[in-house]
């Protein structure tokens, strides 16, 4: 059976949806409610939502498998999906990533800074320095007027006690 | 007191110098946000609500209101400009807009949008405000069971309507309703969906998702397909004026869009979304250029936009009355009420009524100062479509992670956040409709807790949930909405039969 471009992906992703059903159900199933005198058991939401979510991917899966395969957001039905731009994407999830690792570590400005530098360089901004110093100066700004002004506390990192 | 004197004492303490200072700096910084490309109100919102963290309710609701407006003007600049639509509700702004103004006709189709987008707001406020209060009176009285069915007819209308896909709805709407049972469950303690993880017990918060899953699952699905994205801003040559000739062609569509987009608002009809394309249709039915329409005609940007204003005051009828949000932008409004632990309902206008007539007058404010925002200064607004696109997604990802962080300075928020936004990509790459998730990780818990509810008081019997008469008509209704796809399917087949 010849699916159509794109479909393939397609179904992998709806087919990583069914089994998060599927452990939604077996984790459901897997815990031990309290001795109450409920009505309703606290599991029969968990249990209707993965059911919901199982027997609707399995219903999307046959309409892909027919050929009937989803428009991506902004591109034309029917028209050839384009490949994704991998490196970019990656480059970006990095910017993303880093921020999560750092922000705690070496607090905001470093991590915002960098998350903010990486996502210019992955959308093809040739200017490197120019672009890190924007991205140092943006932060900080940012930083200092929420710290200060709206009184958000933001992780000061390696510059604690220093400002 | 009446409806009328509420409304006063609201403006009385709208009008105070700080209040409104908040009211316009939400108005610069909604329609600041709005322009920027593929932003729209909900973002919009989302993006900016840390900047309220620490900012009293009604300043903070204040502002909220003037954002929720401000993203929309500044929204139908960029889509006219740019042909660049942040949210459903703009597209047929963008499509007849941007048409418009490659013509040369950009300030006409910026005024009559601006205009518009002002008349409808008024009307549609004004309306709201002596219609909210009556709906929240015939609320108090709407049990349990109604309520189960009120949050069903809203989530089979979200899901169904929005989107090319019915089943791709619903599996949003589960994911969604998924997410929102992780963590302890209220009424039993047992732990739910946490598998192991001591911060999930909190359950998963609302706003690293809303920020996340737009901002973030934004930025990398743009990055995906970076090479097939141009761009191009129309130069905007003249003012942003009408004739007197697109006055006359404008007004009436004004009118009528703005009687299309409210009710629509109200009823749970799946966003602003319908309003505008009813619109669009309906102008084009009555006008007496119908060979304009694709190429830039009047009434295809005045229409739509009036429909799409009073479309989104409209919505804070239901969000105000019952607690029920019926659009993305609605639910991202609800969350920010819950950041000061107010629950919208219809016990609102009793428990906070001072704040929520302040909220409505400055409504009216509101609209008035984007008027004055946007018509002479909207060459200022324009200059931001020059910030190249890499800063512009670096600052929206920063921004995003900053609000997913600092809502409870929380490095678990941070990776729900990036985890959503992931999703977020892959809803966008295979066509799923985002609103149904919102929606469903904001008020699955809810109807968890009225299902019960009514099932407790009912002592195990089902047919309580339908034993009243709001709840049989509601239940009517949704039937309907499921089976709308299909019978339009088979009138188009009866059609196509017919015409062979």
């Amino acid at each position: 059976m010849k699916l159509p471009q794109g479909g393939k992906s397609e179904l992998t992703f709806v087919g990583s949806l069914f089994i998060l059903g599927a452990i939604i159900f077996w984790e459901t199933y897997r815990i031990v409610p309290p001795e109450l005198n409920l009505t309703i058991s606290p599991k029969v939401f968990p249990y209707a939502v993965s059911i919901l979510l199982m027997l609707l991917t399995f219903a999307l899966a046959i309409q892909i498998l027919r050929g009937k395969i989803a428009t991506p957001e902004g591109a034309e039905p029917g028209k050839r999906i384009e490949k994704t731009d991998y490196k970019t994407f990656t480059l970006v999830l990095a910017s993303i990533l880093s921020f999560m690792l750092l922000i705690e570590r070496a607090g905001f400005v470093i991590a915002a800074s960098l998350t903010f530098f990486g996502i210019t360089v992955a959308f093809d901004n040739k200017r490197h320095l120019r672009s890190a110093i924007i991205s140092t100066v943006f932060i900080t700004i940012v930083y200092f007027s929420f710290t200060r002004f709206l009184n958000v506390q933001l992780p000061a990192g390696i510059f604690e006690g220093l400002a | 007191m009446s409806s009328f004197n509420a409304l006063m004492e609201g403006f009385v303490s709208a009008l105070t110098w700080s209040n409104l200072a908040f009211g316009l700096l939400g108005t610069f910084l909604g329609t600041l946000v709005g322009v920027l490309p593929g932003i729209g109100p909900a973002l919009a919102i989302a993006l900016l609500l840390p900047i309220t963290y620490t900012v009293s309710p009604a300043s903070a609701l204040i502002m909220f209101a003037a954002i929720y407006y401000g993203a929309m003007y500044g929204g139908s600049t960029t889509s006219i400009l740019l042909n660049t639509p942040g949210e459903s509700g703009s597209v047929i702004t963008a499509l007849e807009g941007n048409k418009m103004a490659r013509r040369g006709r950009a300030g006409a189709a910026l005024a009559t949008a601006a205009i518009g987008s002002f008349v409808a707001g008024t009307i549609a406020t004004g309306v709201l405000a002596f219609t909210a209060p009556s709906i929240a009176d015939l609320a108090i009285q709407v049990g349990s069971a109604d309520y189960v069915a009120l949050m069903l007819v809203a989530f089979t209308t979200v899901s169904s309507l929005l989107g090319a896909s019915q089943v791709r709805g619903f599996i949003a709407l589960s994911i969604g309703l998924a997410l929102g049972l992780v963590g302890a469950d209220l009424q039993s303690g047992l732990t739910r969906l946490t598998f192991g993880s001591d911060a999930a017990m909190e359950g998963i918060k609302t706003v690293p998702v809303i920020v996340a899953i737009f901002a973030l699952g934004e930025a990398l699905y743009y990055a995906s397909r970076l090479k097939s994205q141009g761009w191009n801003v129309i130069p905007m040559k003249g003012k942003a004026l009408m004739t007197r000739d697109d006055l006359k062609r404008s007004w009436k569509p004004w009118i009528r869009g703005t009687f299309l987009g409210f009710p629509l608002g109200v009823v749970p009809a799946g966003g602003s979304e319908v309003p505008t394309f009813l619109s669009y249709s309906i102008e084009k039915k009555l006008s007496k250029h119908p060979e304009e329409f694709g190429e830039g005609a009047i009434e295809g940007v005045a229409g739509p936009e009036a429909a799409n204003n009073a479309n989104a005051a409209g919505a804070l009828v239901p969000l105000l009355a019952l607690g029920l949000p019926t659009s993305a932008t609605a639910a991202v409004i609800l969350v920010a009420f819950q950041t000061y632990q107010i629950q919208p309902g219809p016990t609102l206008f009793l428990t906070n009524g001072d704040l929520i007539w302040t909220l409505i007058a400055s409504l009216f404010i509101g609209n008035a100062l984007l008027l004055i925002l946007n018509l002479p200064l909207v060459r200022v607004w324009v200059q931001l479509l020059r910030i190249p696109r890499p800063y512009l997604f670096a600052g929206i990802v920063t921004f995003a992670l900053l609000g997913a962080y600092a809502a409870n300075t929380s490095i678990f928020d941070v990776q729900v956040a990036i985890v959503i936004g992931i999703i977020g990509f892959l809803f966008r790459r295979f066509g799923m409709p985002i609103t149904p998730l919102i929606l469903g990780l904001i008020l699955g818990p809810n109807l968890e807790l009225q299902f019960r509810r009514a099932l407790q008081i009912s002592a195990g019997d089902y047919s309580t949930l339908w034993a009243t008469p709001l709840s049989k008509v509601l239940y009517l209704v949704l039937i309907l909405a499921l089976s709308a796809p299909l019978i339009s399917r088979l009138m188009k087949k009866v059609r196509h039969k017919a015409t062979k």
